[in-house]
């Protein structure tokens, strides 16, 4: 039996990690501050999640860390064994087995100080963990931090707000071109903290960037909860991806809060690929576009086990002539659910919005759902949606089949053909591990 | 790793393809109602019949079309009956289906599929595959940045019929059944796909050939043609390549009434 947490006991844990954040981190008053309100809003802010209720919620916050996850992991030997085999049979570097596993990153934040990065650094580049930002750009990290969130909108932004730790500060000074994808993986492993990493991503003017979080492989997590929160500034025709790789294990429940601002002429292609077979991802990331500016949300997932997905989406074009893409395309296995709801709405003149999802069902007890939603306030937007779910075509099959094919390797391929057209912006590193993934997804071997 | 290994047998003067008595139903119809065949190694062998006589039914049946349900008869390939076969292990005996309508296959590369045809079927290895590929694709006037394109994503009649022969070619089937090479080609597409079919003939692959017209056969010396013609599910006359010429210039009425049907 577990015991009852209420909203005081809650509460007094989230003050005492507070106040260890607070001391750890070295961190200026005025962000003390901001923890203090958000812990504060916490008990009359709203709790509409889906999934989670309340009274887990709170057991949550009173025990973050999953049981049976190992401890102490020192080396790779110290992964469970099952866990080990798949990361071979993906043919995953030690290097990057060690990110997965958490060893490199809490032993080793070399990542994001390397040689190479030094020297971008000298450009305008700044790439840290966002506990370190907030020392050493306390003015830019101050404008920035937590300007498109409001803490008492909800539980978990409180909750969030109030223990955020970890996380990426990326800048990028005006007229900045950064030429190579930027890979970081911020995996913190404290046990007695939630894993709640705090994104911060300020484009300035005429930059480009594309920074790539996370990674493809599944990822050994102590906790059952992840509340990461990124919050964008895109200056006027600043040009960047964001890239969210994840695959998470069956018991982690995810909660991304994205949000961005795009300025004039600026664009922004935020893609997330979702690999894994989580209990739980319910994601609604909203995007304020200006003059001209362009957003394209893409979400390619593969729902795997009992997983519950629910994307959704908002897009507020408020300057003339800005666009936005919501596209997402779900292979929907096993006893997975996958609902997307994505919002545009057209608030200036000449502006477009398209929405459309794809979904290839691969079981008859998984389900799909989808519920596009176009709003105009003016006359001349453009506005308009597709969908599109079905099984896998029995004349492509045999087609398959009777080139020599086995109905495994047909199937794979149909399916790796399916999610294929939308990850033509991502690294080739990743997108071999990526169809490795699926052809073990489909074969039932993940 | 996978092993070369042969994959075909041959049996010098027997029977390669038996097909005996073979009743086929589809969603529940009755569309062959008692076809009997035989095809020896190398024999070059022509379809003919109205739409509807069950000339694409006896080709989808014989490549294992999970639709097309056998009820009544056999169909033996070398010997060993291969009505429980799934279509993947027919290809691996030897027998290869060019389609009518090839579908189209979203977001795969036509040159990672051929690839992977490779290695299933003749087990040469990916990268050895690809300038074989090329090199073939080119005869069946394909370019090198044509291969980069989806399997008959946006293609015209022309270029899929084009696409099924480029992989007869590359495979070498012991059996390639061809359902209507002909059918909405343009002239030039006509005169090459005729020409590949007499090429794998003299390198002595069997051919089952359906079609309408006699035209495609230009390329074939009509001593070595044998001819059958379907109605209502059962083939109801078997000839020379003379057959071909007679039934071009005075259509089957005269054929049927011979027979009987």
């Amino acid at each position: 039996m577990t015991e009852t947490i209420t909203i005081k006991d809650a509460k007094a844990i989230i003050e005492n990690q507070i106040e260890e954040l607070a001391k750890r981190n070295r961190e200026p008053e005025w962000m003390t501050r901001i923890r203090y309100k958000a812990l504060k809003a916490f008990e009359k802010a709203p709790h509409r999640d889906p999934v989670i209720s309340e009274e887990e919620l709170l057991q949550f916050i009173a025990k973050p860390e999953v049981e049976g996850v190992p401890e102490h992991i020192e080396s790779l030997d110290d992964l469970p064994p099952e866990m080990k085999a798949l990361l071979d049979r993906l043919g995953i570097s030690e290097v990057e087995q060690k990110y997965i596993a958490g060893l490199a990153v809490q032993t080793d934040t070399g990542v994001i100080y390397n040689e190479f990065l030094k020297e971008w650094a000298k450009k305008g580049l700044i790439v840290l963990p966002t506990e370190e930002a907030v020392r050493r750009y306390p003015d830019l990290v101050r404008e920035h931090f937590l300007r498109l969130f409001r803490v008492d909108e909800s539980k978990l932004t409180a909750y969030h707000t109030a223990v955020w730790n970890g996380g990426i500060f990326l800048y990028v000074k005006e007229g900045l071109k950064v030429p190579f994808p930027l890979h970081l993986f911020f995996l913190i492993q404290e046990s007695a903290l939630a894993q709640a990493p705090h994104i911060i991503i300020i484009a300035e003017k005429n930059t480009e960037f594309h920074l790539i979080e996370g990674c493809t492989a599944p990822i050994l997590l102590k906790h059952s909860l992840h509340l990461d929160m990124t919050e964008a500034y895109f200056h006027e025709n600043a040009k960047g991806q964001l890239t969210v790789l994840q695959n998470w294990p069956e018991y982690v429940h995810t909660r991304p809060m994205t949000r961005a601002k795009i300025g004039k002429g600026a664009r922004f292609i935020n893609t997330t690929v979702t690999l894994g077979s989580g209990k739980s991802n319910i994601g609604d990331p909203r995007y304020w576009v200006d003059e001209n500016g362009y957003v394209e949300l893409n979400g390619i997932l593969l729902g795997q086990k009992d997983f519950y997905v629910d994307l959704g989406g908002r897009m507020y074009l408020q300057g003339k002539g800005a666009s936005g893409i919501n596209a997402s395309k779900a292979v929907i296995m096993d006893e997975s659910t996958v609902i997307t709801r994505g919002i545009i709405q057209a608030e200036a003149e000449k502006t477009k919005g398209h929405i459309s999802c794809d979904a290839l069902l691969l079981s008859d007890k998984a389900t799909m759902e989808t519920y596009p939603g176009l709003i105009s306030k003016v006359d001349d937007a453009q506005l308009s949606h597709e969908a599109a779910i079905g099984k896998i075509r029995e004349e492509e099959l045999f087609y398959l089949m009777s080139r020599g094919l086995d109905e495994e390797k047909a199937t794979q391929l149909i399916v790796k053909g399916f999610l294929e057209p939308m990850l033509r912006d991502i690294p080739m590193e990743f997108l071999v591990e990526i169809r490795k993934i699926i052809e073990l997804a489909v074969s039932g071997g993940m | 790793m996978l092993k070369k290994r042969p994959i075909y047998v041959t049996h010098g003067g027997e029977l390669m393809l038996k097909v005996e008595n073979l009743h086929v139903e589809v969603e529940n119809r009755e569309i062959l109602r008692g076809v009997d065949l035989e095809i020896k190694p190398g024999e070059f062998h022509v379809v003919m019949g109205p739409n509807g006589s069950g000339k694409s039914t006896l080709a989808l049946t014989i490549a294992g079309h999970p639709k097309y349900r056998v009820t009544g008869g056999r169909i033996l390939f070398n010997g060993e009956n291969i009505n429980e076969l799934s279509p993947d292990e027919r290809a691996k005996q030897g027998i290869l289906l060019a389609f009518q309508v090839p579908p189209e296959v979203e977001g795969v590369k036509i040159i990672e599929f051929l690839q992977q045809v490779l290695v299933e079927l003749k087990g040469i290895d990916p990268v050895e595959a690809y300038d074989l590929i090329v090199k073939k694709a080119e005869e069946l006037w394909f370019r090198e940045e044509d291969l980069h394109r989806y399997v008959n994503v946006g293609f015209s009649g022309g270029e899929r019929k084009r696409l099924e022969l480029l992989q007869a070619v590359l495979v070498e089937p012991k059996l390639l059944i061809l359902d209507e090479p002909d059918s909405g080609v343009d002239v030039d597409s006509l005169s090459v796909i005729s020409r590949k079919i007499e090429e794998l003939h003299k390198k002595g692959t069997a051919i089952l050939l359906i079609t309408h017209y006699g035209r495609i056969l230009e390329h074939i010396d009509n001593q070595d043609i044998k001819t059958h013609v379907m109605k209502d599910g059962r083939i109801v006359k078997t000839g020379g390549g003379e057959l071909i010429e007679k039934i071009d210039k005075e259509g089957f009425a005269e054929i049927f009434e011979e027979v009987g049907e």
